[in-house]
């Protein structure tokens, strides 16, 4: 007896008729009983092993997730991400930038590494900066929005964490790896700051969710997510730091 | 039922089935937090194609393959009986060496059969929606349930005869 038919039948997903012909071929076929019977007690010690975190009180973290979900309105779905993809394809070939893309080596080692260093360093050397903490301010945005789509062939705006505290101070472009970064910088009103870092995707990477990174005082959330690599970086609390990642996440599929 | 119930009520599942891949409350639920933040963030994505826990558990294999793609975690080496403390009733000392010998087992598979065998035999999906959550065709999971169920017999299956797991 072959063991998809026996998986089926130890499953409960045949019809009447196969479960009979099946348990007609068992009667004459002992080893397939033990297997079946192994399978069973395999079934309980697996429950009895495995089983207790769904008996326990769920953390107040997780129940958190749904909370603040509630409170708020659910992001736009996904085909718009879709088509901003294609959108950003066929932008990068009008650009030209494909070439560039391409020409880098097959995939580089631990991107997300560089893309977290890249960006702290970007960090300490401009939330610093008293004079030109940025080289276009957020009071002319639609230049920055252009100015910076138009760098990393794709548009892209900054977005918006009004709702937890810190205002747009303004944003950069950079050298970034692969080809061309921007910076967003953001401050609170203690006077926090913290920059959001946008680059070309290296080839190869594929999307992931939030990974944090801790680069000393510094830390951050970064993820890859359509054309782009982000790295949300600042001086404080995780917490505070997923909060922004996440809307920055939101606005910006 | 809205969405985001439907996805809260799976919570304890969620929770089951990181803890028994990853053998690390804290990870797991780590792991936990961040799928229900990308489907939450998501939701909309959802059109009720198919059941929304084989989406909420892809969500979390996907997660789970992006943080073993930077970090290999040496899963055998972590003690898993710290983690779940035995029953306190008064259980049979050969139930007790059965369970931390079908942990030890388990954790001496192959990871993309214990994937497989924790969605069908401890979540009791059914093949369909194991095959959905895992991304595979159905016949991949069919042979990763077998060669799993096999495995494990053979590194448990006489002690669960000679020292009797009940049925």
């Amino acid at each position: 007896m072959n063991d998809e038919e026996l998986l089926a039948y130890h499953a409960g997903a045949l019809d009447a008729a196969a479960c009979a012909r099946v348990e007609a071929r068992l009667a004459g076929d002992p080893e397939a009983r033990a297997r079946l019977a192994d399978w069973a007690a395999q079934d309980a010690a697996l429950a009895q092993a495995f089983g207790d975190p769904a008996s326990e009180p769920v953390p107040e973290r997780l129940r958190a997730v749904i909370g603040e979900a509630r409170n708020s309105p659910a992001p736009p779905p996904a085909w718009t991400f879709g088509l901003s993809r294609i959108a950003a394809a066929v932008a990068l070939l009008a650009l030209g930038a494909t070439g560039g893309w391409l020409a880098h080596g097959p995939t580089t080692p631990q991107p997300g590494t560089s893309l977290a260093q890249a960006a702290t360093t970007a960090y300490r050397t401009y939330v610093t900066e008293v004079v030109h903490p940025v080289e276009v301010p957020a009071s002319d945005a639609a230049h920055l929005t252009s100015w910076v789509s138009k760098r990393l062939g794709h548009p892209i705006h900054a977005p918006d964490f009004a709702t937890l505290g810190f205002r747009l101070m303004g944003g950069r472009v950079l050298p970034g790896e692969p080809g061309t970064a921007a910076q967003f910088m953001y401050e609170n009103d203690l006077g926090q700051r913290i920059t959001l870092y946008v680059t070309q995707r290296a080839q190869g990477e594929d999307d992931t969710a939030f990974r944090f990174f801790d680069q000393g005082r510094e830390s951050g959330f970064w993820w890859v997510d359509g054309p782009f690599g982000y790295a949300l970086v600042g001086d404080i609390s995780r917490d505070a730091l997923r909060k922004i990642a996440t809307a920055a996440y939101e606005q910006l599929i | 039922m809205p969405v985001l119930d439907e996805i809260e009520a799976e919570i304890p599942a969620l929770r089951r089935y990181a803890r028994a891949l990853l053998r690390d409350a804290d990870a797991a639920d780590d792991l936990v937090q961040d799928c229900l933040e990308r489907a939450v963030a998501r939701r909309r994505d959802w059109r009720g194609e198919g059941p929304l826990r084989a989406w909420l558990f892809r969500i979390l294999l996907n997660r789970l393959r992006d943080l073993q793609r930077c970090a290999p975690r040496p899963g055998h080496l972590v003690p898993v009986d710290d983690l779940y403390p035995e029953p306190g009733q008064p259980a049979a000392q050969e139930d007790h060496m059965a369970l931390s010998e079908v942990r030890a087992a388990m954790a001496r598979l192959p990871e993309d059969q214990r994937r497989a065998l924790l969605l069908v035999a401890l979540e009791g999906f059914s093949f369909d929606e194991a095959a959905l959550a895992l991304e595979i065709p159905k016949g991949t999971l069919m042979s990763r349930l077998a060669r799993a169920r096999e495995t494990l017999r053979e590194m448990t299956g006489r002690t669960a005869k000679t020292k009797g797991i009940q049925r």
